[in-house]
């Protein structure tokens, strides 16, 4: 019984998911390629892309929950800095941000 | 973009874009995806089709922590529909940049499953510079590609997590904020960038007030002033080139 439960829940979440993307393309489809829409939408993704960003960054769950704040937001800075000065590379920044995480939690 | 005279060229050049990066963070994601789901009692088996048939980390997470609080289950569809209602913008800005490829129109309703922010990203990033009938393969390569990096992220995360040092554990979990802030930030496009700054303004905050529906609401309201705001913002730009 609780294995049949554990099914439902979790075709119910694929579900909850497939939803938004089924009604992206139907809509889209309606559309002309060029209609203001696409850039409002675009503008909505990356809007709500960046707040899930500052949730996991700022309230995260688990294992990162036990560092404290400043240990995650000088880092992400770091990051920032040494992506923007060196080029926009991503592995730059990445080397970065993390070096920063990690020299924290060792000198802690 | 070179050209891409076959599919496969196209295909094989996507796998090839994904590794690296893009493939390690899904791989690093979903590790600390698995670890969770372990802890919470899900199946192993349920874990795995979870990265594949929902493929959408945030609601995965209110998923598995719902029905490890033994939630209703109203409370899980809602609270996974709120944690994924991104793919709704997401799937509808994508669409365009496959509008000029041969395909049937109907096989955009699977293609849309494989969206996830680097794939997304990728296409709005590089979508335009690859030829036509090569986007769909090029897509496709570079999206599996993510998501078996992402399998054997859940994996590796359920089985092993536990007896991994905390400093890898905890660099693997922190790679996620990073590498997203830093491809999202990437835009040339200025109401994209005004449309991220307020979302990472107002996603803490708006998260108090409704944790469900918490990213949609802060992500409409710094979407849509961001759009509202696109004339003034280009007229802003056009001044200061005009001023240099």
């Amino acid at each position: 019984m609780i294995e049949y439960s554990e099914w439902i829940f979790f075709i119910s979440a694929i579900f909850a998911t497939y939803v938004w993307r089924f009604a992206g393309v139907m809509i889209s489809h309606r559309l002309e390629a060029n209609h203001p829409i696409f850039e409002w939408f675009t503008c909505l993704a990356y809007g709500i892309i960046a707040s899930l960003i500052a949730r996991t960054l700022i309230i995260p769950s688990g294992l990162m929950a036990e560092v404290p704040l400043w240990h995650r937001m000088i880092p992400m800075i770091f990051a920032f800095i040494g992506f923007y000065i060196f080029g926009k590379r991503l592995l730059v920044g990445i080397v970065f941000g993390e070096t920063v995480f990690i020299l924290l939690f060792v000198f802690q | 973009m070179k050209d891409l005279d076959t599919n496969i060229q196209a295909l094989l050049t996507g796998i090839r874009n994904a590794m690296g990066v893009p493939a390690l963070l899904l791989f690093s994601a979903m590790t600390g995806f698995g670890s969770l789901a372990q802890e919470q009692g899900l199946s192993l088996y349920i874990s795995i089709l979870s990265t594949i048939l929902i493929w959408g980390m945030p609601g995965q997470v209110v998923h598995v922590e719902l029905y490890g609080l033994g939630a209703p289950l109203i409370a899980v569809v809602l609270g996974v529909a709120g944690a994924n209602a991104r793919f709704m913008p997401m799937t509808l800005s994508m669409m365009p940049i496959l509008a000029d490829s041969p395909h049937n129109r109907k096989w955009n309703y699977l293609f849309a499953h494989f969206i996830s922010i680097n794939t997304w990203a990728e296409m709005l990033h590089r979508g335009k510079e690859i030829r036509a009938d090569r986007k769909v393969s090029y897509f496709l390569g570079f999206s599996i590609t993510c998501m078996i990096a992402g399998v054997i992220g859940v994996f590796q995360g359920y089985v092993l997590f536990e007896n991994m040092p905390k400093m890898i554990s905890l660099c693997l979990i922190f790679l996620v904020p990073i590498y997203f802030g830093l491809i999202m930030s990437n835009t040339i496009h200025p109401p994209y960038l005004l449309a991220f700054v307020l979302g990472c303004l107002l996603g803490a905050p708006m998260h108090f007030i409704t944790p469900e529906w918490g990213l949609v609401l802060s992500g409409i309201i710094a979407g849509t002033m961001a759009f509202l705001l696109r004339k003034w913002l280009e007229g802003l730009r056009n001044n200061k080139a005009g001023n240099d």
